[in-house]
């Protein structure tokens, strides 16, 4: 039986190289995905993502068990990922980058060949969500790519945001409303 | 691109909080059971809740990288630990060094070396003062004769004034 991840947070302590690096193949592509809903480049959210297991493996020694490794980890990577939408506000403004929205489809539509004007209305409506994403406020964003994209409960979602449950379904009905009005032409 | 205006269904407002969880399937026991009841007979609210299944898949995403991304992926992370780790030994060697149980040994030791330095060491080390002294003896004929030179600045202004006083009675 594999171990769990408690189980292997108390190898990694112990200096068990092989059990942390366990944990990062259990939780890379969940971690990047977070990242990458956040960044919307895939550079970016490698950088990001990796930037939260190496936080994560230098800080193990003060992890006392009281959450889960789970909610502490992601704990990290969402901070740092709001730390990232932060310092681009911040930066210099840019236009919303089309060529990265073109590498994505939204998950609905199959995978086959497609009709130019098929391939045009996606690329329309991929464009449009990433706009609108990118327009919400970082908690509402983050509620919401947590809940829609990676099926957190509300209950992990206010642990990993530090937040009370309450406060996250707010945050995520005021995202949906938005969303909603902003895309409401594919409605 | 040409936008399209349609217009969206309005919920009752007071249930709009409930539809979106109700979407996600997070409303829980009773509240979920009266909102059931609630969408059998209210258009509005059930027809937002058609449109909330419409549009939010849409946002969602399939960004999946080629294998070679996560073979990159891992190497580099690898290599990044390793740094990590190499850091983190220096700091624990440290660490271990200036730990709790060490710090009353060194600071005993410190205390000791000072008091050795004050009472042994000042009968090794020669002293100072009888140098000191002399480059003082030494700097004092100069100081003298800038008192000197001083005194000849004086007589120097005086002659200077003595003149200009005989060059306006001549005038």
């Amino acid at each position: 039986m594999n171990p769990g991840d408690e189980e292997l947070v108390a190898s990694a302590r112990k200096g068990d190289r092989r059990a942390f690096e366990e944990l990062v193949e259990r939780h890379q592509r969940r971690a990047y995905h977070i990242a990458f809903d956040f960044a919307r480049d895939r550079e970016e959210a490698k950088d990001l993502s990796q930037e939260a297991f190496l936080k994560a493996f230098t800080h193990l020694k003060n992890f006392d068990g009281r959450s889960s490794f789970y909610t502490w980890f992601y704990r990290i990577l969402v901070n740092l990922c709001l730390d990232y939408k932060r310092r681009q506000k911040r930066g210099p403004a840019s236009a919303f980058d089309e060529t990265v929205e073109s590498q994505m489809e939204p998950s609905h539509e199959p995978v086959k060949p497609r009709s130019p004007d098929q391939q045009v209305w996606a690329r329309q409506i991929s464009h449009r969500v990433g706009e609108a994403l990118e327009a919400l406020p970082a908690r509402q964003r983050t509620a919401f790519v947590l809940k829609n994209h990676q099926g957190l409960s509300i209950k992990e979602i206010a642990a990993l945001m530090d937040t009370a449950e309450g406060t996250v379904k707010v945050h995520l009905h005021r995202a949906v409303v938005t969303l909603r009005e902003r895309l409401a032409e594919f409605a | 691109m040409t936008e399209q205006t349609r217009t969206l269904v309005s919920p009752c407002g007071e249930l709009e909080e409930n539809l979106v969880l109700f979407h996600y399937g997070d409303l829980d026991g009773a509240e979920r059971g009266m909102l059931q009841t609630h969408l059998q007979s209210c258009t509005a609210c059930a027809g937002y809740l058609k449109e909330l299944d419409t549009l939010l898949p849409l946002t969602l995403k399939a960004d999946e990288p080629p294998a070679t991304f996560w073979t990159d992926y891992n190497r580099e992370l690898r290599q990044k630990l390793d740094r990590a780790a190499e850091k983190k030994s220096w700091r624990q060697t440290l660490g271990d060094l200036f730990q709790p149980r060490w710090m009353p040994a060194l600071a005993t030791a410190g205390v000791v070396a000072l008091a050795l330095t004050f009472t042994v060491g000042r009968g090794i080390w020669p002293a100072n003062d009888s140098q000191d002294d002399a480059a003082i003896m030494e700097l004092l004929p100069v100081a003298e004769n800038l008192e000197f030179f001083k005194a000849m600045d004086v007589l120097d202004n005086l002659d200077l004034l003595e003149s200009m006083g005989n060059q306006s009675n001549a005038a």
